[in-house]
């Protein structure tokens, strides 16, 4: 009996240690970042570029980036987590499947050098807002992907069942039936994609370049400046004005991060309350 | 259509067991699930607006006949059908039929309330709407939630969830549902066994009424239902075979008869209660 309460007293502190340990560093990160960032934070750095000490063009190129893996990633990853879903089967699954893992499974700064070389190097785009979606979208599809499937498979069976039981085709199944109550699913994976992208500096080194000027929308030739850059870059430059400039750039990183896993959340909760409800 | 002369109990139906006019007649029906297989030698026929009940043990394969009947067993992978099923005279596996058309003359009530995660209005109105149906939407779904016997109980909230009717109503949503699409058949795999006597009951009234205008086929593994609703019942089995355990049709005839005067020993065991 001791010795029972003895093991759960040694378990419970166990998992309370854990959870410090992963709310500490988040809570330190956040702390420290805008602790540094303060005496940065002021109108102009909003409205000046970063050749006059404010990141409003890492702020639009980042936005920017965002806008174009959720274009690029967002619809091949949905359709291929559509098609894994639904259509595929056999070999061509398999198939799939595997490159989608190794993929995921691909370290980012990689996925940055074959950019490079083929789409900067290979294809003469240089620098590019293409050349920098293309690869972190590469970086994120297979998360897409995954979570898109995810989504229509935890439908129930009768669903489709009884929609075809009625003699409905199959794309009109698909689009009236299932994706309706599977969205909110796919659009809260859609934005940690996003999340993801928001804080990804590897990828882009070698493809968006970096510019002082705000960030246009052509797609070739015109580097794009961003967020993680201005961190990177100025945090190895002397002097308290820039390190307090990265600390910034790194604050508005972070908010975004917050805003996009908060709406995640809040989708991915509605979600589960639609399904909740489906299977009663 | 059969001769008395080659005739053998329990193979065929008697002469008088035979619907005159038949909407589906099987023959030699075969059902695999990959190596499995879950159905023997199936021969019957379905007489035009009549209730047919199947009944049997569990695992007997009387869902996996009824779901042969509308080709929904196709979305099963591995799945594999021998012998034939006519439709109207026409094969059901002929290359030239789409499922989907087949279903919309052979519509479907499942075992458990499936509604859609829709309103009451969209889950009647879905499927006529995206096959095309040109006439008055509205008329329709009244029309079909009045054969449902559901009008009455929600004309006042047509545009609610339909997760917020109870199981027996939802049930009803499903019957209305699948009459919107004007089926000739309606297959039901026991479409109360998830409701309580209440609701079972308004099911029954309302096959009987259905059944002036729709052929209806119904999997229930209550005896007395089979008795009380149907005008002709299929008994199936599971035999157990050195392959494994395969589902077959002992024996298949009008219900008055089957249930007074069996002519096969295992009808009688099962409907006597010494077995299943």
């Amino acid at each position: 009996m001791r010795r029972r309460r003895w093991k759960d007293r040694v378990f419970w502190g166990g998992c309370t240690l854990a959870l410090a340990l992963i709310i500490a560093p988040a809570i330190s990160v956040l702390v420290s970042v805008f602790h540094q960032a303060a005496p940065a934070m002021s109108w102009s750095l909003i409205t000046h570029r970063t050749n006059a000490g404010g990141i409003e063009n890492a702020i639009l190129g980042t936005l920017l980036l965002l806008l174009g893996v959720l274009i690029v990633a967002g619809s091949i990853g949905v359709g291929a987590g559509i098609y894994l879903a639904e259509f595929a089967s056999g070999r061509t699954e398999r198939i799939l499947r595997f490159y989608s893992e190794v993929l995921a499974g691909s370290p980012s700064i990689i996925i940055g050098y074959v950019g490079y070389v083929t789409l900067v190097v290979g294809f003469h785009w240089g620098f590019s807002l293409l050349a920098a979606v293309i690869a972190l979208s590469t970086l994120v599809v297979p998360y897409i992907v995954k979570t898109t499937e995810v989504a229509l498979r935890q439908l129930p069976t009768y669903l489709r069942e009884g929609a075809a039981g009625l003699g409905m085709r199959e794309t009109t199944i698909l689009w009236r039936i299932l994706l309706p109550p599977a969205l909110p699913g796919i659009v809260s994976g859609l934005i940690v994609a996003l999340a993801i992208s928001t804080g990804e500096l590897a990828p882009l080194l070698y493809t968006a370049g970096f510019s002082d000027s705000n960030p246009s929308l052509h797609l070739f030739h015109q580097a794009v400046p961003y967020l993680t850059n201005v961190t990177y870059t100025d945090l190895a430059l002397p002097g308290a004005q820039a390190h307090a400039t990265a600390a910034a750039a790194g604050a508005f990183s972070l908010i975004l991060l917050i805003v996009l896993i908060g709406i995640g959340r809040l989708l991915s909760r509605r979600a589960r309350m639609a399904t909740r409800q489906m299977t009663l | 259509m059969v001769d008395p002369m080659n005739w053998s109990p329990g193979r065929l139906p008697l002469p008088d067991d035979e619907p005159l006019n038949p909407v589906f007649e099987i023959s030699n029906l075969s059902f695999y699930y990959g190596q499995v297989r879950a159905l023997r030698d199936v021969t019957a026929s379905i007489g035009r607006k009549e209730i047919t009940a199947l009944i049997g043990p569990s695992g007997c394969g009387k869902t996996t006949f009824l779901r042969c009947l509308n080709r929904l067993n196709d979305m099963v992978a591995a799945a594999r059908v021998e012998g034939s099923i006519e439709f109207d005279g026409e094969s059901v596996y002929a290359p030239s039929v789409r499922p989907a058309d087949l279903r919309r003359r052979v519509g479907m009530v499942f075992q458990r309330p499936n509604p859609f995660p829709k309103s009451i209005y969209e889950n009647v109105a879905i499927a006529p709407r995206t096959n095309g149906y040109s006439g008055d939407l509205d008329e329709l779904v009244e029309q079909s939630l009045r054969r449902a016997a559901l009008w009455d109980e929600v004309k006042d909230k047509l545009k609610a969830s339909a997760f917020s009717l109870s199981g027996g109503q939802q049930q009803r949503l499903c019957i209305a549902r699948a009459v919107a699409v004007k089926p000739d058949v309606i297959l039901m795999d026991e479409p109360a066994s998830a409701l309580d006597p209440v609701a079972t009951y308004a099911i029954e009234e309302l096959m009987a009424e259905l059944k002036n205008e729709y052929t209806i086929v119904v999997v229930t593994h209550n005896m007395q239902q089979a008795a009380r609703v149907s005008d002709r019942t299929g008994f199936f089995t599971v035999e157990v075979t050195p392959e494994g355990r395969t589902g077959v049709l002992v024996e298949m005839g009008s219900t008055t008869r089957l249930f007074t005067n069996p002519t096969e020993k295992r009808t009688e065991d099962y409907i006597t209660g010494r077995f299943g």
